[in-house]
């Protein structure tokens, strides 16, 4: 947390949107590395900040020419700024890559997260999967018994798709007061009943939380 | 003996996560695995057939375990199979994810190896695979016309490095005018200009 944050959360209204948008898209950044599956892609977000970052660069190619020290002192300002925003987005757009990569059948499959990914993502998904189904067909399933052709079989009790584990601990900060929320343990004994405070941090399984994640009311750290 | 050549690529498989380099394709067991399969699906069906197409476990538990023995070797082959290739093709991803040309490193690799004999270490249709996906890489990096999406996932610290040439790499172009990269001389650089020689191997990054 640095003093932006801070001074958010005291002053919401009075920050600019610009700082504002740098703040969600760390928190999105922040959120997409920690929790298990993929997160709902933030479109207006990304455009707002694909937009800036489009201005910027514009701006840098203009004044390149300036041999003003002043202005030249003002433009490496400008493009070390760029280039944190550039390596934010970047690695937000690769951390979604990778849980992509890691389940395609399941993401597939799974409606509610197929709507979380953006169309290019949906695109990405698509293809790569076809071809690495092709990849195994013609390596060596194509001459398997057709029985046992199939890449996403559930019978035999083991299924072969593969999904995120929900249930992994997240480190999470309450950012509004929700009153007592009942985290379940792993059975009804272990059910707990938590207070959840604005500003106070817990270890919590994501499954419980990701719906208050979802809404706002709770950003992962 | 069952599921012993599965066990073997798996091994494979599991010594490639820690390798540096691709090892070669283990062409020779996985054609094994995939006779061990067909004939345990013959030897099942021959089974099936000889009982008239159903057993019934209560009155034969002999033969029924016997084709579940079966089945169950060839699902494991299946999976071993199955997480041989992904790794390799993980492995493929990612060098293509670090501007590696796999491609290019691979017939250079049997250029030098046509002597021993030792051919590529990609399969045919991994060099397939390999190319598609650098084009859907391509496709999907050019949606993203600002960021470079293979760019270094450190986050960065200097706008300018220095950076010692390693080997020729010629003129190239910056805001700042054109600058010759010959060996051994030493630049202070803008990090974005430099970005990808230095992943090509052609620049050291000094700290």
């Amino acid at each position: 947390m640095d003093i932006d944050d801070i001074l958010a959360d005291v002053s919401h209204d009075a920050t600019p949107t610009e700082t504002r948008e740098l703040q969600e898209l760390t928190r999105a950044w922040v959120a997409e590395r920690v929790a298990p599956e993929i997160l709902p892609y933030p479109e207006r977000l990304m455009e707002n900040v694909l937009e800036r970052i489009r201005k910027q660069i514009e701006l840098v190619e203009e004044q390149t020419g300036n041999m003003d020290p002043k202005a030249n002192f003002r433009l490496i300002i400008l493009q070390t700024e760029l280039e944190r925003f550039k390596f934010l987005v970047r690695s937000f757009l690769r951390a979604r890559i990778a849980k992509i990569d890691k389940f395609p059948i399941h993401h597939l499959t799974d409606t509610s997260t197929i709507s979380r990914l953006s169309a290019s993502e949906t695109q990405y998904l698509r293809a790569h999967h076809v071809l690495l189904s092709n990849h195994y067909q013609s390596s060596f399933l194509s001459q398997f018994p057709t029985a046992l052709q199939r890449l996403d079989d559930t019978i035999g009790g083991i299924s072969m798709i593969d999904a995120p584990d929900l249930d992994t601990a997240v480190f999470c900060r309450i950012l509004r007061d929700l009153g007592k929320m009942l985290i379940e343990g792993k059975d009804r004994e272990h059910h707990r009943e938590l207070d959840l405070k604005r500003g106070e941090i817990f270890i919590v399984r994501w499954s419980s939380i990701k719906e208050s994640v979802f809404a706002g009311d709770i950003e992962l750290v | 003996m069952y599921g012993e050549l599965g066990n073997k690529l798996v091994q494979h498989a599991k010594r490639t996560l820690t390798l540096p380099h691709l090892p070669p394709y283990a062409a020779e067991i996985i054609r094994s695995m995939i006779r061990e399969v067909r004939e345990l699906d013959r030897s099942v069906t021959s089974t099936l057939t000889s009982l008239g197409g159903s057993i019934d476990p209560s009155s034969d538990p002999a033969t029924a375990c016997q084709v579940l023995v079966n089945y169950l070797c060839m699902r494991r082959n299946k999976r071993c199979l199955l997480a041989y290739h992904r790794v390799r093709a993980d492995r493929l991803e990612e060098m293509c994810w670090s501007g590696v040309d796999v491609l290019e490193r691979s017939a250079a690799q049997r250029q030098e190896g046509a002597s021993d004999a030792e051919g590529s270490s990609l399969s045919p249709e991994e060099e397939e695979y390999a190319r598609r996906y650098g084009d859907l890489l391509a496709a999907y990096k050019g949606q993203w016309t600002d960021i470079d999406l293979t760019g270094p996932l450190e986050p960065p610290r200097d706008l300018f490095i220095d950076v010692r040439v390693l080997k020729d790499a010629g003129e190239i172009q910056t805001e700042y005018g054109a600058i010759t990269l010959t060996k051994n001389s030493q630049f202070y650089v803008r990090q974005a200009d430099v970005e990808r020689l230095i992943a090509q191997g052609y620049l050291q990054r000094l700290s």
